[in-house]
């Protein structure tokens, strides 16, 4: 058991952070639901910050440190499904990558787009194609990642590929990529919300020294590092009963600290003048991904104490 | 960063558990439900005790110069979670080992060391804390019991309450007032709770037998060597205590174990199907998770020496989250266990109310969270 990072971990979470600098903050003028960079995506790329799993000394959890931080930006990047899925595949599966679950309700994709690699995740198997024009159909959402909605039946899509490798290898590490964004993108969110009530007063006092919202705060802090806590140690075992307690928590805590957290803003939180929105929304995407808390839940109690429903 | 045990550390978790096996009774779980301050399991503390000295497993963190075995705080964290899961079989004497004894190794005198170290490195010492008041509970500085200084003699007066394990304890780790300055006028006695002038009622609780007591000095003398530190000097020597119990019982391990053993018998009755039951039982695992792991990582940080402030109250959050979750979902979905034919997971259901409520109320820890995590802004006063 040794929880602080490794000296490598630090080096190269301290890179990322410099080559992230620059997108640490919204620009000061953004209005949008959803906020990204191409320039930023390329670095990331170019970096070789979204490979870290295919380097088995650093392995998922590296990957899913990678993950946390950059959830930590306003700006949306597709650096989970690269950096914890496509390792399973292959280093020729092209990106940006996105997932889907066969035969689940129709749902916006986060980063589906033309060009894009879906990996489709069956009851059974994995395979995978390229998206083609015809396969997406673009829509605006309100949740604060570029989102598509995939026409094709995942089943019939043309020139799909089997992969090697089990379904419940890529649910389980799907679902420690969900809990280590969560668990980055709760990091921000309830900075940017301490931030806020700090300076903000009311009566006389900043509203952040009231303890009704001191309590929730801190509430929400302590499950916002127990979802980090249970991602890593997730992401470091490669056990599926770990993958899916980690992606039930965070989806858990997210649920309901997200309204919470809006909440304390008062009228501003329903704004796009500030932020929030670009961690919060995107937190409220990932709420129902894989079948939401209730299906994690059950998957983990099938994983720990044997199937039985 | 690894999540994988050290093999020494992995070793010295079968050694305790090799231990308990041999050394706790067949018939340990119905004993245990007493509680660890019952008479029952205060006597068996004693002998239980004195084999983990003889085996080297009672103060194995503790410094070798003082009889330990200089092990690290994982050591410390691993025996901790076994007892407790175990039911305590340590009895009240858990605390002597967490704080006491480092407390007095630190600001004791020579003549306090020799009297009490080694009886507490033995396993044959109980001790009761004097802390909290009627009117000073969570607000601890507001404490009255008043100690005045007759020539070479200490008068105690006033009443302390919710103390644990006094009625069986020999010496208690008392806090007065000997100054009017809230925090700088309070020193700290070490009691032998055979003075004249002491009255010890138990308080009946929801909690176990013999756990919680009110005690009453009137006019107890004691000698000026029961002073341990500085006069005055209480509130830096409990911070230093405080620091050692900090994390305090690892109350997820049992409750872990508990959740377990629920399933288990909900599965032997066909029982645990269908979703609702599955859902709970996951989420109250995933709550004890991150409290166990919340806890590693304030020992981790201990071990490297860069423990900061917060961090341990936010794990004593988590652990009431864990505790609660467990605690309810036995009561949804086993109402019939909590009767004797199940004992340990009465005496859990019976237990997990104090999670949140002894050595420091949840919402003061969510007051330390608030300040010293998160950087918020204090309530005005």
């Amino acid at each position: 058991m040794e929880l602080s990072l490794s000296a490598e971990q630090s080096a190269i979470l301290g890179a990322l952070e410099r080559l992230a600098k620059p997108y640490a903050n919204a620009p000061i003028n953004s209005r949008g639901f959803t906020l990204v960079s191409g320039e930023l995506d390329r670095a990331l790329e170019d970096g070789g910050f979204l490979d870290m799993a295919f380097e088995p000394e650093l392995g998922a959890l590296t990957a899913a440190l990678v993950v946390a931080q950059l959830a930590r930006l306003p700006y949306a990047a597709e650096v989970a499904a690269s950096s914890l899925l496509r390792p399973l595949l292959g280093a020729d599966v092209k990106r940006p990558v996105c997932a889907v679950e066969a035969g689940a309700p129709a749902r916006p994709v986060r980063f589906l787009a033309p060009g894009a690699t879906v990996i489709v995740l069956h009851r059974d198997r994995v395979t995978s194609f390229t998206a083609a024009a015809g396969d997406v159909c673009n829509i605006e959402t309100i949740f604060a990642y570029p989102m598509a909605i995939l026409v094709t039946e995942a089943d019939h899509a043309a020139g799909a590929v089997a992969h090697d490798v089990p379904a419940a290898t890529l649910r389980a590490r799907w679902q420690v990529a969900l809990a280590a964004e969560i668990a980055g993108l709760l990091d921000s969110a309830i900075g940017c919300t301490v931030t806020y009530v700090s300076e903000r007063k009311q009566f006389g006092r900043p509203l952040g020294s009231f303890q009704g919202m001191r309590h929730r705060l801190a509430e929400a802090t302590v499950r916002a590092g127990g979802a980090r806590w249970l991602a890593l140690m997730a992401a470091d075992s490669g056990d599926p009963g770990d993958a899916a307690l980690a992606a039930h928590f965070a989806q858990d805590a997210a649920t309901g600290i997200v309204y919470d957290l809006h909440q304390f803003f008062g009228a501003m939180g329903v704004t796009l003048e500030h932020p929030l929105h670009l961690w919060t929304y995107r937190l409220k995407a990932l709420l129902s991904e894989l079948g939401g808390r209730s299906a994690q839940a059950a998957d983990a109690a099938d994983l720990i104490w044997g199937v039985g429903r | 960063m690894k999540f994988e045990w050290a093999p020494q550390h992995q070793a010295f978790r079968e050694k305790i558990r090799a231990f308990l096996a041999e050394n706790l009774p067949a018939d340990w779980e119905h004993r245990a439900h007493h509680g660890p301050g019952s008479r029952e399991q205060t006597e068996f503390s004693r002998q239980f005790c004195g084999k983990l000295a003889e085996a080297g497993l009672l103060i194995p963190h503790w410094p070798i110069a003082w009889g330990g075995r200089g092990m690290d705080a994982w050591c410390q964290i691993i025996l901790a979670e076994e007892m407790w899961q175990a039911g305590e079989p340590r009895g009240a004497q858990y605390m002597n080992v967490n704080w006491i004894g480092p407390t007095l190794m630190r600001y004791g005198s020579a003549t306090q060391q020799a009297r009490y170290l080694p009886r507490i490195a033995r396993g044959d010492a109980i001790w009761c804390q004097g802390f909290s008041e009627p009117d000073a509970g969570s607000d601890l500085a507001a404490l009255r019991t008043r100690a005045t200084r007759d020539g070479d003699i200490y008068r105690i007066e006033g009443q302390k309450i919710w103390t644990s394990y006094a009625g069986l304890a020999e010496t208690c780790f008392l806090l007065a007032r000997t100054g009017t300055d809230r925090k700088r006028g309070i020193s700290i006695f070490l009691v032998p709770m055979d003075s004249a002038g002491i009255e010890v009622r138990s308080i009946p609780s929801l909690i176990g037998e013999g756990d919680i007591h009110e005690v009453f000095f009137d006019g107890t003398e004691v000698q000026g060597e029961a002073l341990l530190g500085e006069e005055g000097g209480a509130w830096d020597i409990i911070g230093f205590s405080l620091n050692n119990e900090r994390l305090g019982i690892p109350r997820y391990a049992l409750a872990r174990r508990a959740l377990g053993r629920a399933v288990t018998i909900l599965q032997s009755r066909g029982a645990f199907i269908g979703e609702a039951v599955r859902v709970q039982a996951s989420r109250a695992a995933s709550l004890c998770e991150a409290a166990r792991l919340g806890s590693y990582d304030i020992v981790d940080q201990r071990v490297r020496g860069v423990a900061g402030t917060g961090g341990a109250s936010a794990v004593r959050v988590a652990t009431v989250m864990a505790e609660r979750a467990v605690g309810e979902f036995v009561v949804e979905f086993l109402p019939d266990s909590l009767c004797e034919a199940e004992p340990l997971l009465k005496a859990h259901h019976q237990r997990a109310i104090v999670a949140g409520i002894a050595s420091g109320a949840a919402e003061i820890q969510l007051n330390l969270v608030a300040t010293e995590l998160l950087g918020l802004p204090r309530e005005p006063r």
